[in-house]
C-alpha cells in the first residue's frame, strides 16, 4: 500500500501538523510519498520521497495550481491513499482532486477500522465507517486523531514545479483579532475553583492555561468571591463551553459546573477529593494539592 | 381530520422558538430579577419588526395574517424563554385586534400600525377596576360627555405595559341608569392625555419583567372621536376580545410548562442519587408521563379553539376550556418540575424556581379559572335548558 | 445576474441519534429538521447581495431531498430568495457528496449563475466535500470557509478563516463559488409577513431522475456511536510521577501538546 501524504506550509513555515500525515500512514502500515509546496529551508524530517514545489512561485494557498503538483505527483507515484490533514488548506484542496481524479474522497477521519475508515458525523456525537468505492482515494485526517510522528531523515527531494493562470488571487494574510476572554472558542481551558485557596493563587492557574494555549474559566465560588471576572464564569450562571481539553483545578464538580463543561472533549480533574463528584465525568483524576501539583505541571508543559 | 401544521405555522413556530432561544432566553432570568427594563423593550422592538404583534392583523393596517394558530404557536414558543415578553405580546395582539374588530377606519390607521411596527412598545387594556375584576360590569370609571369631548374619571387596576403603552382601549360607564353591563362604552386613550395618570406598579410574585400598574383617569378630557365602537355597547366587546386574549394566557401556560418540564427532564437524565439516575426511579417517571400528556392535551385544545377562531366559528367555550386547562397543567407541571430538582428547584441558579412563579399567574388574569368555569358550564347548559 | 444558493435540511444537532434499519445512517423518526447551520450564511449572504445588486438579479434557492425540505425551501424564499428548485429524492440521504455535487451541477449547467453559495459543510454529514466538487464539476473558481464576502463588478473578495483564527484574503473572479463558515454574517429572522409572501413564490419541483448521472464513490458501511468511554482513570502518587503521567496522557489522548 502506498500513501501521497500532502503536507502544510503557512506564513513561510511547515506546520508541525505535517508529521500527523506520517503517523496516519504509519498506522496503515503504509509506503509513503510526500508533497509540499514549501521550501528547502524547512524540510520534515522524514527519509521517503519529497516532491517539493517552490513556494514562491506557487504560493501558499493557490489551490489550482497546487491540484495540479498533485496530480503530477499522483501520476509519478500511483498512490492507493492522497492524504491531507482536515485543515483549511485541507478541505479545500482535497475535493479537487478527488473530483479531478474522479475517486472517492474520505473526510476527516479519526480512526482506521476494519473495513474503512472512521468519520466523526452529526457534530460528533456519532461516527460512520466509510469505505472507498474506487480503487484510490483521498482522504483528510481529523486534527490530533493521529500521533505526531518524526521518523528522521532526510527526504530525497524531486522538483515539482506548474504554472496556473487561475480565477483566484492570494491577497495575504490577516492576523487574529485580539479579544478579551473568549470561553466559548477556547480550545483549552484552564479552570479554577474554590480548592485553589485564595485570590493570591489565581495566577498559578492562569499560568497553566496559558502554558497549553489556552484560556483561564473559573467555578462560581471563586467568581463569588471575585478572585477572578464573571467573564470567566463556567456553569449554568456562566457560560457553558466545549473545549477539547478542560483542566478543572479545585473544583469539586456541583452540578451547576458540570452541566457548563461536561461536552468537553476531553477532562482532567485535579483535586484532594478521591469521592469529587467531578471525578464521575472526568476522563482523568489526578489526585493531589492543587497549589503542589499545577505549578509542577505548568514548568513541564513550558519546557 | 388533519393534526398538523401548515409549513408557514411551523416556519413561524421555528422563527419564534429561534427569536426566542437566542435573543430572550439570555436576557429572562436577569430581567426577572428587577431594574433596568431596556432589554425588554428592545426585544420588543425588534418581535415588532418580525411581525409577531399583529399575528391575526391585517395587512393593510401593517399585520402579518398570519392567523390564530400562528399566534397560539408563537406566544407558547416566547413563554418557554420568557414569559414576561409573552404576556406584553399577547396583549399588544389582542389591542390591535381590538381596535381592528371595533374601531373606525381613523382609528385603525392611527394606532393599529404603530402596534404593530413597535412605534409604540404596547397597547394597554384597561379593564379591570378594584371593585370590578371578575366581575368587569360593575366597574366604577365614568366617561361623561362634555360637547364636544368625553372627560374621564376613575381608576383601573392591574394594566399591564402601562408604563410604556402607546395607547389604551379604555372601559367606561357611560349611562349610569342602564342595566348592568348595558351602560358603558369603550374608548381610546393615548399615552401622555393630560389627566391620564400612570399609578403605582405592582410588586409582584412573578413575571417582573411586565409592568403592571395602576392607571388613573383624572377629569381625563378625550376628543368624542376617541369612542370606540357605539355608545353603551362597550362590555360586549370586551366579553368577545377577551375570548380571544384567553387563547394567548393559553398558550403562554403551555410555554412556560413546557419549559418547566423540558429543563426538569434533562436533568432528571444527569443527576443521580442512591447509585442511578433519577429518571430511572418510577415515582420521576410518572411526573414526567403526567405533565407531558396535560400538556399535549392543552396543546390540542389550544390549538381547537385557534383554530375555530381562525375560521370564524363560535370559540368562547372551547378558547375558556384551553385557557382553563393550558393554565393548570402548567401550574402542576411547574410544580412537578420543580420536584424533580429538589433543593436546587428552590434556587435562582435553575430557571424552574422562575417558572414556577411565572406560571402562577396564568390561572387567574385574562379571567380567573373560576370565571373560565363559569362561562364553559353556561355555555353548555344554554343549550339544554 | 443569476445567483444560486444550495441547502439541506438537517436535523436539529441537540436530538438523540439512533441507527436507521440499515445501520449506515440514521433513523429519521422523532427528528425535527431545520436548515443546516452554515448554509443559514450561504442564504444570507446570498439574500444581501441580491438586494446590492436590486432588479434584474435572480436568486434561486436549491435543496436535494424529501417532501421535508420544502419547509426549510420556504424558509429562504421569506429570507428574500426569489424562486427555489426542490429536487425531489427520498433517498438523498444514502447518496454520496459525489452523487450530490452532481446533481447539483447538473442542475445548474445550463443555467449560467455568476455566483454559487454553498455552507462549508453540512452539520450531519459533515464531509465538506459539496461546494468544491460542484465547483470542480462546473470549472467554476472556487474558496471555502469564507468569513467576510464582498462583491464589486465581476470580482469577489472573501476572507477565508484559517487556524487560529487568522484570515487569508482572497478575489475570485466570477462564475465562481464559495462555502460560508460561522461568522461571515447574522441571518436574519425571517419576518412573519414575509413567511406569508413566500406562499406565492414559485418553487419548481425536479425529480432527482432527471439529474442523477453518477455512481457514490463512497459507501457508509454503518453509522453507530463512538465506542463508550471507559471510566474515567484516577491517578494518585508523587507529585512528580503525576505530571509525567499526566504529559503522556495529553500527548496520548489530546491534540494540545506534541
Amino acid at each position: 500500500m502506498k500513501t501521497l501524504l500532502i503536507g502544510e506550509y503557512r506564513e513561510g513555515k511547515l506546520l508541525e501538523s505535517t508529521c500527523e500525515l506520517l503517523g496516519f500512514a504509519n498506522q496503515l502500515g503504509a509506503e509513503t510519498a510526500m508533497l509540499l509546496v514549501g521550501s528547502e529551508n524547512q524540510l520534515p524530517v522524514y527519509s521517503g520521497t519529497l516532491y517539493l514545489a517552490d513556494v514562491a512561485a506557487c504560493g501558499e494557498y493557490n489551490p489550482g495550481l497546487h491540484k495540479k503538483l498533485i496530480l503530477e505527483a499522483v501520476q509519478k507515484e500511483s498512490p492507493d491513499y492522497i492524504v491531507f490533514l482536515h485543515s483549511s488548506y485541507g478541505w479545500d484542496l482535497a475535493p479537487r482532486v478527488a473530483a479531478s481524479l474522479r475517486i472517492a474522497q474520505v473526510s476527516e477521519i479519526v480512526a482506521i477500522v476494519d473495513g474503512g475508515f472512521e468519520v466523526g458525523c452529526c457534530n460528533g456525537k456519532m461516527r460512520r465507517t466509510v469505505k472507498p468505492a474506487t480503487a484510490q482515494a483521498v482522504l483528510t485526517i481529523q486534527a490530533g486523531a493521529f500521533p505526531v510522528l518524526q521518523p528522521g531523515g532526510s527526504p530525497e527531494i524531486r522538483k515539482l514545479s506548474a504554472t496556473d493562470g487561475g480565477a483566484l488571487e492570494f491577497i495575504g494574510y490577516e492576523a487574529a483579532e485580539k479579544k478579551d476572554v473568549d470561553l466559548a472558542k477556547a480550545e483549552v481551558i484552564v479552570s479554577a475553583g474554590r480548592g485553589v485557596g485564595k485570590k493570591d493563587n489565581i495566577p498559578v492557574i492562569a499560568a497553566l492555561a496559558k502554558a497549553l494555549g489556552g484560556e483561564m474559566g473559573a467555578s462560581r465560588p471563586v467568581v463569588d468571591a471575585e478572585w477572578v471576572s464573571h467573564s470567566h464564569q463556567v456553569g449554568t450562571t456562566g457560560q457553558t463551553v466545549s473545549p477539547k481539553l478542560y483542566v478543572a483545578c479545585g473544583i469539586s464538580g456541583a452540578i451547576q459546573h458540570l452541566a457548563g463543561m461536561k461536552k468537553s472533549d476531553f477532562i482532567i480533574a485535579i483535586n484532594k477529593d478521591k469521592d469529587a463528584p467531578i471525578g464521575e465525568i472526568a476522563d482523568v483524576l489526578v489526585v493531589a494539592d492543587v497549589m503542589q501539583f499545577v505549578p509542577a505541571l505548568t514548568a513541564r508543559v513550558a519546557r | 381530520m388533519f393534526l398538523d401544521l401548515t409549513e408557514e405555522q411551523k416556519l413561524i413556530q421555528d422563527t419564534a422558538r429561534d427569536f426566542a432561544r437566542v435573543e430572550l432566553e439570555p436576557a429572562a432570568a436577569a430581567l426577572d430579577q428587577g431594574g433596568d427594563r431596556s432589554p425588554l423593550l428592545a426585544n420588543l422592538k425588534k418581535l415588532a419588526e418580525l411581525g409577531f404583534m399583529g399575528l391575526n392583523v391585517k395587512g393593510e393596517y401593517g399585520g402579518s395574517e398570519t392567523g390564530v394558530v400562528s399566534f397560539s404557536l408563537a406566544v407558547t414558543e416566547i413563554a418557554r424563554a420568557c414569559a414576561s415578553t409573552a404576556v406584553t405580546v399577547s396583549v399588544n395582539n389582542m389591542v390591535a385586534e381590538v381596535i381592528q374588530a371595533v374601531g373606525s377606519e381613523e382609528q385603525r390607521n392611527a394606532y393599529i400600525p404603530k402596534i404593530c411596527s413597535g412605534e409604540f412598545s404596547a397597547g394597554g387594556f384597561a379593564l379591570t377596576e378594584t371593585g370590578a375584576g371578575s366581575d368587569p360590569a360593575g366597574m366604577c370609571t365614568q366617561a361623561v360627555d362634555d360637547g364636544d369631548s368625553w372627560v374621564l374619571n376613575g381608576a383601573k387596576i392591574f394594566i399591564t405595559s402601562a408604563p410604556y403603552a402607546g395607547v389604551f382601549v379604555v372601559w367606561a360607564v357611560t349611562d349610569k341608569e342602564a342595566p348592568k353591563g348595558k351602560g358603558i362604552s369603550c374608548f381610546l386613550v393615548e399615552a401622555g392625555t393630560k389627566g391620564l395618570i400612570i399609578g403605582k406598579e405592582e410588586k409582584k410574585m412573578g413575571q417582573h419583567a411586565s409592568a403592571t400598574n395602576e392607571v388613573i383617569f383624572d377629569d381625563c378630557r378625550i376628543p368624542k372621536s376617541a369612542l370606540m365602537g357605539k355608545r353603551n355597547d362597550g362590555f360586549r366587546i370586551a366579553a368577545g376580545e377577551l375570548a380571544g386574549g384567553r387563547i394567548g394566557i393559553g398558550s403562554l401556560g403551555l410555554g412556560v410548562g413546557l419549559a418547566a418540564m423540558d429543563y426538569a427532564t434533562r436533568y432528571v437524565t444527569e443527576r443521580s442519587q442512591f447509585g442511578q439516575k433519577l429518571s430511572n426511579f418510577q415515582a420521576i417517571q410518572w411526573m414526567i408521563a403526567d405533565a407531558y400528556t396535560e400538556l399535549e392535551a392543552a396543546r390540542l385544545l389550544l390549538m381547537s379553539a385557534a383554530c375555530r377562531k381562525e375560521f370564524g366559528r363560535s370559540f368562547a367555550k372551547e378558547a375558556s376550556m384551553a385557557k382553563m386547562f393550558a393554565t393548570e397543567a402548567a401550574n402542576k407541571a411547574c410544580y412537578s418540575a420543580l420536584q424533580m430538582l429538589g433543593g436546587y428547584g428552590y434556587t435562582q441558579d435553575f430557571p424552574v424556581e422562575r417558572y414556577a412563579r411565572d406560571a402562577r399567574i396564568t390561572s387567574i388574569y385574562e379571567g380567573t379559572n373560576e370565571i373560565q368555569r363559569l362561562i364553559i358550564s353556561r355555555e353548555i347548559l344554554k343549550n339544554i335548558s | 445576474m443569476k445567483l444560486l444558493v444550495c441547502i439541506k435540511q438537517v436535523p436539529d444537532l441537540e436530538s438523540r441519534f439512533k441507527p436507521d434499519a440499515a445501520g449506515v445512517w440514521y433513523n429519521e423518526t422523532d427528528l425535527a429538521f431545520r436548515m443546516n447551520e452554515y448554509d443559514e450564511y450561504a442564504v444570507e449572504q446570498a439574500v444581501q447581495l441580491r438586494e446590492k445588486l436590486g432588479e434584474g438579479t435572480e436568486l434561486t434557492v436549491l435543496s436535494i431531498g424529501p417532501d421535508r425540505v420544502v419547509e426549510a425551501l420556504k424558509k429562504a424564499l421569506a429570507m428574500g430568495c426569489d424562486n427555489a428548485a426542490h429536487i425531489q429524492d427520498p433517498a438523498a440521504s444514502g447518496k454520496d457528496p459525489w452523487q450530490i455535487a452532481s446533481i447539483i451541477a447538473a442542475y445548474a449547467k445550463d443555467k449560467g449563475f455568476d455566483v454559487i453559495f454553498t455552507g462549508m459543510q453540512s452539520q450531519d454529514r459533515g464531509s465538506a466535500q459539496v461546494g468544491v466538487t460542484i465547483a470542480e464539476q462546473l470549472g467554476l473558481a472556487c474558496t471555502t470557509t469564507i468569513v467576510s464576502f464582498d462583491y464589486d463588478n465581476g470580482t469577489i473578495t472573501a476572507k477565508r478563516e484559517l487556524e487560529g483564527g487568522i484570515k487569508g484574503v482572497v478575489k475570485l473572479k466570477t462564475p465562481a463559488l464559495v462555502t460560508c463558515q460561522l461568522g461571515l454574517n447574522v441571518p436574519r429572522y425571517p419576518t412573519l409577513p414575509n413567511i406569508m409572501k413566500a406562499k406565492k413564490k414559485e418553487i419548481t419541483a425536479i425529480p432527482v431522475v432527471e439529474l442523477l448521472r453518477e455512481e457514490a464513490l463512497a459507501t457508509t458501511a454503518s453509522f453507530h456511536p463512538p465506542a463508550k468511554k471507559g471510566g474515567g482513570i484516577v491517578l494518585e502518587g508523587d507529585v512528580s510521577d503525576l505530571v509525567d503521567k499526566v504529559i503522556a496522557i495529553l500527548k496520548d489522548k489530546t491534540a494540545v501538546l506534541r
